[in-house]
């Protein structure tokens, strides 16, 4: 792939499960903050081992999912478009988002505020635009204003399974050719959208889907994983890909994974052409 | 009630399959849909926007489903409220008045939808003092009436032929000769007999033609037999059926003999002198002049009749309005309730009425020459179903196929 070399993160200094926004939010669990320091310094080390630079932002005491960067924006070469979150309890990222980007000459470009989408979570650049899911985070209507502003295709999968609210859960790009799917999270067209523009589709099963698979990051030929069952493995590794695992098991307790830490800064969307 | 929005949807929604999602989510809900408009994206980047119109049972049904449309983008379009100008000289409308179609329409006032009544084509909108909406033809505006202008938050909403199984459906393809004539009647026989039982008026708009080819005595029998509620002519016809009727002739030539009377050129003036003298065909009726025919029927059984004038009119016959304005007016006062128009060969007054039906009331066109139903539809009448036939031979036929 032409991007995943460069990535924005943000330590889990102030990480916690401090309100219910998914299914796996539950306010009794307590997350541990050593080890979730630690299963973040050790993606950090992953992504970096992996040829990756990875840039850090400052943590902010009352925004706890700000460690979750894929939901900042949409990153398209130094343009920025700031996530709108659904829920209020993340809507106070925003303002964090934008100075970080706009300190960093990146031109902010706004959606529309009627309407929801909750960045690259929910739009992963493939097939010469971006696939955008819509449904539980963000809303169809803001993908044409989404196309609009960065001049991409993108098309539109509806997610179905509230266990896997953002398209990141259920989707990840190897290449031009290839993805990693869960169609469990997928409507019926979503599903024949996505069997016309993957043309090797390595497909979850429900048990794969649910503990994370598709949310990986992929650096070059090396796939940073939450967790990568033995058959999911050999199949990457016969398509000369290699898996490095990078447990994250207490952020799985907010509902994120390795993708949902990382937002890609190097996508350039008007040059996608795979 | 139906209830119908129109909802613009935008994205690439072909390659999403959104497009073909939403119509699905439509039919799913037993609702109908309309592609109002439809622009691709040309290039990747593009976007594709549709407009769709939906129709759903009622309000409840439609407001649940435009809810379900929202999730995947499709949302309401504002279609505004009707600009509204009052008029400032009597008869003269305010410049860029809405131009009216004979479509079903409405229009949107404070959010909502009011439905114009008397659907009329080349007519402009007014809404009464009392919320209602109504078409009004040019000449009968006043000063302060308020008028519809420019397009915003009008709808129309186009009809759609009869579909289905029906024999008769071939004919809505085109106009043609070449047709069985019998399975026609027989069709037209059948919607008159629905539209009577219904409780819907048939209109029977008949040219001078009628009486020539000796239809004239099946029509009286059609009229005697409460199958015609309303009839439009012109002096001509009523001045040759009543001449036929006291003479034998129509237009001098004998009905029985099919040769010229002698002197028979002036017969439909000498009959047009006499109920002249009588001062109305009632009169002449009630004296004992007119003892039978087509008008003789109409005054017996109180089928009202308009006779609108021409400028080559002999006479004319007392009862023929010679204001044109004024005959287009007493036109429009029996339009309502009309389902059925038998248009009988005749051109001018078949336009006339053309131009005054909504595009609801079933339209049959019947003449020996095509032009003329052709041209009925080229002025808009697009509902007249055309039968290029003998209109003797057709009434005749019809007659018998309904007192069967």
């Amino acid at each position: 792939m032409n991007w995943g070399r460069r990535y924005l993160m943000c330590p889990p200094e102030h990480f916690g499960v401090l309100y219910e926004i998914n299914p796996w939010m539950h306010t009794e669990v307590r997350v541990d903050l050593d080890r979730a320091r630690e299963q973040w310094d050790g993606l950090v080390t992953t992504l970096r081992d992996a040829g990756a630079t990875v840039d850090v932002m400052e943590p902010h005491p009352e925004l706890p999912d700000l460690v979750f960067t894929a939901n900042a924006g949409i990153v398209n070469g130094m343009q920025f478009v700031p996530a709108r979150f659904r829920h209020p309890q993340r809507r106070g990222e925003s303002p964090y988002d934008r100075e970080w980007f706009a300190a960093r000459g990146y031109r902010i470009d706004e959606l529309p505020e009627d309407v929801c989408h909750e960045g690259a979570g929910d739009a992963l650049p493939y097939a010469g635009g971006l696939v955008s899911g819509y449904r539980f985070r963000s809303d169809a209507a803001a993908h044409a204003d989404l196309s609009r502003l960065t001049g991409a295709s993108v098309r539109s999968i509806e997610l179905v399974d509230e266990r896997l609210y953002h398209l990141d859960l259920t989707f990840c790009p190897l290449d031009g050719r290839r993805a990693i799917v869960a169609p469990l999270g997928w409507d019926a067209y979503g599903r024949r959208v996505m069997e016309a523009i993957v043309a090797e589709p390595l497909v979850l099963d429900d048990d794969e889907t649910l503990a994370f698979v598709a949310n990986s990051v992929v650096v070059d030929s090396r796939i940073v994983m939450p967790s990568c069952p033995p058959r999911v493995g050999r199949q990457l590794e016969a398509w000369g890909f290699d898996v490095a695992v990078a447990p994250v098991y207490e952020f799985l307790k907010a509902g994120g994974g390795c993708r949902c830490l990382t937002l890609a800064l190097d996508v350039a969307l008007q040059h996608q052409h795979e | 009630m139906p209830a119908t929005d129109v909802v613009e949807l935008e994205g690439h929604i072909v390659d999403s399959l959104t497009l073909a999602k939403v119509m699905d989510v439509i039919l799913a809900a037993g609702a109908d849909y309309r592609m109002v408009d439809f622009v691709i994206g040309k290039t990747n980047a593009d976007v594709s926007r549709a407009r769709i119109e939906i129709t759903a049972a009622d309000d409840e049904a439609l407001e649940a489903l435009l809810t379900e449309l929202q999730i995947h983008g499709a949302n309401r379009v504002d279609p505004g409220n009707a600009e509204l100008t009052e008029v400032d000289r009597d008869g003269v409308l305010p410049p860029g008045f809405y131009s009216t179609t004979n479509l079903p329409t409405s229009i949107r006032i404070d959010g909502h939808w009011v439905d114009v009544e008397n659907p009329e084509m080349d007519c402009a909108i007014v809404l009464r003092a009392d919320g209602r909406a109504r078409t009004y033809p040019m000449h009968r505006v006043r000063t302060g009436d308020r008028v519809v202008v420019g397009q915003d938050g009008v709808r129309v909403t186009p009809s759609e032929r009869p579909r289905g199984a029906s024999p008769f459906e071939f004919m809505t393809s085109e106009v043609s000769s070449e047709k069985p004539k019998s399975l026609i009647v027989w069709e037209v026989a059948g919607r008159i007999r629905r539209a009577k039982a219904a409780g819907g008026k048939v209109l029977a708009v008949c040219g001078p033609a009628v009486i020539h080819t000796g239809a004239g005595p099946p029509l009286a029998e059609l009229v005697a037999g409460g199958w015609i509620d309303v009839l439009f002519a012109g002096n001509g016809f009523a001045s040759h059926d009543i001449e036929s009727n006291v003479m034998g002739t129509s237009l001098g030539v004998s009905l029985r003999e099919g040769t010229a009377a002698e002197g028979g050129h002036a017969n439909h003036l000498r009959v047009i002198n006499e109920v002249r003298r009588y001062g109305s065909i009632e009169a002449a009726v009630e004296a004992g002049y007119v003892d039978g025919g087509v008008m003789y029927e109409c005054v017996k059984r109180k089928v009202p009749f308009v006779l609108g004038g021409s400028v080559r009119d002999d006479g004319p016959l007392p009862d023929v309005y010679t204001n044109v304005v004024e005959a287009a007016d007493a036109m429009r006062y029996l339009l309502p309730g009309v389902t059925v128009a038998l248009m009988l060969a005749s051109t001018l007054h078949a336009i006339a009425t053309g131009n005054l039906l909504p595009a609801g009331v079933e339209t049959y066109c019947v003449d020996i020459n095509q032009a003329v139903v052709t041209k009925l539809a080229d002025r808009g009448s697009h509902q007249a179903l055309g039968i290029v036939t003998d209109v003797g031979l057709f009434v005749g036929d019809l007659a018998q196929q309904l007192s069967a």
